[in-house]
């Protein structure tokens, strides 16, 4: 309609810019509309027939004769649209067509690619060849250039479209290039187009018009979107991986979160989805087996009549590791918790615990130590010496019973080694133990009280506040509300411990209850520098073990995900890790080392190594060098040529000096990005033509592409004035405007 | 009538006699929990509590607290003079007052610890020889002490054997942690009880060899420390008598404090 009647597309109205081609200047123009109305309104005045009428109705009969005169005015200095127009045969026109895998989905009894293709082969391309040279491109990670579109495949493993687009004109560089057309269904694997590619892309004023596939959106699908998992794992450990889901058509119904490894079922868990469209959340406990690497699957399941079923399950990769990081436990009082820590800690085949307890006024009994020598003085003096281990519990101790060095010691334990520090309630604990005036308070995760006398041998119950529901230290039952209503039912603790609020940014994940009064945080953690201080403000859990059944796990359990929380994330001297363990149709890997002393200061200085085992048993070597932006950490980005798993062992050293090694694993999928996000990303195939002055089509209306094209101002171009006055509007707003006239006229008995 | 009314009385009266002096005395004569006053800080809460095991007699029958068994050897002084030294020796926050505990209710879970004395008189029923085969396994410690020769040994044995069917008393070597935890106890004697006074002998009966002995968990960890052929009780009730040799009291301590600090550590 807008064509028929203003004669051009709205396009050519956007990019154009009007003009009068008659060379009078504009204000004669304006001089003849003025003097025009006046004289109008003077013969509206003096006529005899006009002046039986009202004067409202002489104005209105006025203004439509000016109207109608001004507009023929306009039409004497021949208005027109100067637009810029690519030059017939002399541009180029590149167009390109996703070849990916999501390209081949089936939709309505076809594939987006046969759809492609039929837009393509219905005239369009036929009509782009009339005016300009085309060249095809398949395009997928990157683009490459085809004779016909029978040569596409959908086969690419991936879409880039910024990539693509980048290459695409750099490829025509030379190339007088009017526009680009690309074909896609937008979805693209690298997350969308960033802003420096999108203004690298517009830079080059080459217009990008879009034509979009696929269904923006399924009716029935769900899709998991992410799977937070921590890279490594203790053996024996059970681990929290939180899966991220969205879904359509399946809102209040019941799915199943499944955990595989090896085709073994680790974990299942019935969920209640959410609303439709909306990100959901859950988290799943399992353990993911013997030391090694551990290739574990996500999946969602149980949802009937999905439209894609590939975009339900994602790997992750977790290093499940063989050494026992060792916990340095000081007692300072025998205590029946003390007996039955050690007792849970003996039956975990993942953590050594080391423990000094104060017997006497003068000695201390050792358990657990490597020889008669270690820490036959006591507690670490140097930090060296406490640095050896990645956990420390300290438990009722007076704050005293520390020189300031070693208080400095234990700060710097969590703050720079990133090691675990637990605080135990106790009679000389925390506050009671003068804690709160000590430079150790500043690394609690709770304010401590400014008194003596908060350690209450009263029974307490236990309460798993919100923040709590959702831990893995607190989980003692999958099902949260099972969990709660567990530790409700436990046995009573014989102590607790008053302490304050917990600190910003610290999580209190349980609170003790005591029959007495009150609520206090019972077990409070939070991050301090690299490591983490938790408090657990009772000496009293042994109730667990001696009132329930001898069989029951409970006690163990907690005290285990404690103490594996408290050590898992601790680093050794060298560290080495890459952000992706995973690489999804990628290629690039980079492999990042953390390299520190003994005193874990970082190295700026030292010779980093990574030995790369490829998935074929060849090995490769490459030095890591100084990351100038980040200290004593070395990186490199590495590219994984085959698919397969990769193993990474990374050593550095300072001179003759061997600082350390660590080891990592990756795995790059193939084939598997493009099952993810394969509804049409129309917003992002809309933003691309938009931000480069090109235009988003539809298959049913991509046919005007071919008129609409010519207008650019990129490729060889030449410069042309539309006139405007041949506009089929201006006839029928002067047959308007007549028209009302008259019967205004006639109405009023003045014709 | 009125005879048949006085005999009736009278036998009702003698049997009530009979029952408050059984109470009143044990094996070795007077029940002295009277000649101990109670500690002004007795009600204190602690972390750790000399737990006395009440059980039923061999002699009275099983089930009948009525007649007093032997359970109450030495009780209370013993307890109440050991856990003096315990508070001065060691770091243990401890109760001046001991706790009895008997195998017929769930308290006995409260007190991890506990002690038992004069076992070769002990008749444990099947529920009782299982309540204390759960406490051992669960956590709780239990040392027997002062039983004697090979007639006392039988007697402890067949109740133990219906706590833990399938484990063994396994003597302890001085290799052995419980040793060792605070004191290096590499020489051990017979710790005799007061009847050294009047026999002029360390051993009672044909017990002549102290034998050291347990009841080991799974881990290889005590769970019943025994301590035969020897009257370590004796060892702390006495220690205020002139008579009764220190190098006694001495190891008595040792060894109790010894055995209390290795519960609360393995």
């Amino acid at each position: 309609m807008f064509e028929f009647l203003f004669q051009y597309p709205a396009r050519i109205f956007a990019k154009g810019e009007f003009v009068f081609q008659s060379g009078l200047p504009v204000w004669i123009l304006i001089a003849a509309i003025v003097l025009a109305a006046a004289g109008l309104l003077l013969l509206n005045v003096r006529s005899s027939g006009v002046g039986r009428v009202s004067r409202g109705r002489r104005v209105a009969i006025w203004a439509l004769q000016t109207a109608m005169v001004s507009l023929l005015l306009v039409m004497l200095w021949q208005p027109g649209l100067r637009v810029s127009s690519l030059k017939p045969q002399q541009n180029v026109v590149a167009v390109l067509i996703d070849d990916s895998k999501s390209m081949a989905y089936q939709e309505d009894g076809k594939s987006r690619t046969d759809a492609a293709r039929e837009t393509l082969t219905a005239g369009l391309l036929d009509k782009l060849s009339d005016k300009f040279q085309v060249r095809l491109y398949s395009t997928g990670s990157g683009v490459s250039r085809i004779a016909n579109v029978t040569q596409l495949t959908s086969a690419q493993p991936s879409t880039q479209l910024a990539t693509s687009l980048k290459e695409a004109i750099s490829e025509a560089a030379t190339l007088p290039v009017g526009a680009i057309v690309l074909l896609s269904d937008g979805a693209d694997n690298a997350g969308g187009i960033d802003l420096e590619s999108m203004s690298d892309i517009r830079r080059q004023r080459i217009p990008i018009h879009t034509i979009g596939f696929g269904k923006e959106k399924f009716a029935k699908d769900a899709e998991l979107t992410n799977v937070d998992l921590p890279a490594r794992a203790l053996n024996g450990a059970r681990l929290a991986a939180q899966v991220t889901f969205r879904q359509r058509g399946y809102e209040k119904q019941k799915a199943r979160l499944v955990v595989r490894s090896e085709g073994k079922v680790l974990a299942s868990r019935e969920v209640t989805l959410k609303n439709d469209d909306g990100t959901q959340t859950e988290s799943v406990l399992f353990s993911p087996g013997t030391p090694g690497p551990r290739t574990i699957e996500f999946a969602v399941e149980g949802l009937a009549a999905e439209e894609n079923q590939n975009n339900n399950g994602v790997r992750r990769l977790v290093t499940v590791e063989s050494k026992k990081p060792r916990i340095l436990y000081l007692e300072g009082e025998p205590r029946w918790d003390f007996k039955f820590l050690r007792r849970a800690i003996d039956d975990d085949a993942s953590i050594e615990l080391v423990s000094l307890l104060r017997t006497t006024q003068n000695r201390i009994y050792r358990q657990g130590v490597a020889g008669p020598k270690e820490l036959e003085n006591g507690f670490p003096g140097t930090p060296e010496e406490l640095f050896a281990f990645q956990g420390l519990i300290i438990g009722g101790v007076e704050a005293s019973y520390f020189t300031p060095a070693q208080q400095e010691s234990i700060r710097l334990f969590a703050d720079r080694r990133g090691g675990g520090v637990l605080f135990l309630g106790g009679r000389t604990g925390l506050a009671d133990g003068g804690y709160n005036a000590s430079q150790l308070a500043e690394i609690l995760p709770v304010s401590l009280p400014d008194r003596k006398n908060t350690f209450k041998r009263e029974p307490a119950t236990i309460e798993v506040p919100q923040s709590g529901r959702e831990s893995v230290l607190t989980r003692l039952d999958d099902s949260p509300a099972r969990n709660a209503e567990k530790w409700k039912a436990l046995p009573y603790l014989a102590n607790y411990q008053e302490v304050g609020a917990a600190k910003p940014g610290a999580l209190v994940l349980l609170d003790a209850i005591p029959t007495s009064k009150g609520r206090f945080p019972l077990l409070a953690t939070q991050n301090f520098g690299r490591g983490r201080v938790g408090v657990f403000a009772s000496g009293g859990t042994w109730r667990w073990r001696m009132l329930l059944d001898q069989r029951d796990t409970t006690h163990a359990t907690f005290w285990q995900q404690l103490l594996r929380w408290q050590v898992g994330g601790t680093p050794d001297q060298v560290s080495a890790s890459t952000p992706n363990q995973v690489l999804s149709d990628r290629k690039d890997v980079s492999l990042r080392a953390d390299v520190r002393d003994k005193k874990y200061n970082p190295v700026s200085d030292a010779i980093v190594e990574a030995r790369i085992l490829a998935p074929d048993g060849s090995s490769t070597t490459v030095p890591l060098p100084l990351d100038p932006l980040a200290e004593g950490v070395y990186a490199f980005d590495w590219t994984a040529d085959k698919p397969g798993s990769y193993l990474v062992e990374v050593s550095a050293r300072r001179g003759q000096t061997d600082l350390g090694k660590d080891v990592f694993n990756f795995r790059r999928e193939d084939g598997v990005a493009e099952n993810f996000g394969i509804e049409q990303n129309r917003d992002l195939l809309t933003k691309l033509s938009e931000e480069t002055g090109g235009t988003y089509y539809q298959p049913s209306n991509a046919l005007k592409l071919a008129e609409e094209i010519s207008f650019s101002e990129a490729g060889l171009t030449v410069r042309e004035t539309r006139d405007l006055w041949s506009m089929p509007v201006i006839f029928f707003l002067l047959l308007a405007l007549c028209a009302a006239e008259w019967l205004l006229r006639r109405r009023w008995g003045v014709v | 009538m009125r005879i048949r009314r006085l005999v009736a009385a009278s036998a009702a009266a003698a049997s009530l006699a009979s029952v408050l002096f059984a109470f009143q005395f044990g094996r070795r004569g007077r029940f002295a929990e009277e000649d101990v006053p109670v500690p002004p800080d007795a009600d204190e809460k602690t972390e750790w509590v000399f737990g006395r095991l009440r059980y039923s007699s061999f002699r009275g029958g099983s089930g009948s607290w009525g007649v007093r068994g032997s359970w109450s050897t030495d009780y209370p002084k013993a307890e109440r003079q050991f856990v003096q030294g315990v508070r001065r020796l060691t770091r243990l926050h401890t109760r001046s007052m001991e706790q009895v505990v008997d195998l017929d209710s769930d308290e006995i879970f409260n007190w991890p610890w506990i002690y038992g004395v004069e076992v070769g008189h002990w008749d444990l029923s099947d529920a009782q020889a299982a309540k204390l085969r759960e406490y051992l396994l669960r956590g709780g410690f239990l040392m027997v002490d002062d039983f004697h020769g090979s007639i006392e040994w039988e007697i402890f044995t067949a109740s133990l054997s219906r706590v833990f069917p399938d484990r063994p008393v396994t003597d302890l070597t001085e290799r052995d942690h419980i040793f060792h935890v605070l004191y290096d106890i590499d020489q051990k004697v017979q710790v005799p009880g007061i009847v050294m006074f009047y026999t002029g002998r360390t051993f009672e009966q044909d017990g002549v060899e102290p034998r050291w002995s347990a009841v080991t968990d799974d881990k290889g960890r005590v769970m019943v420390a025994i301590c035969h052929n020897m009257d370590l009780g004796d060892s702390w009730e006495h220690a205020d008598e002139p008579r009764y040799p220190e190098q006694y009291t001495s190891l008595g301590y040792r060894i109790g404090i010894n055995y209390i600090l290795y519960a609360m550590t393995h």
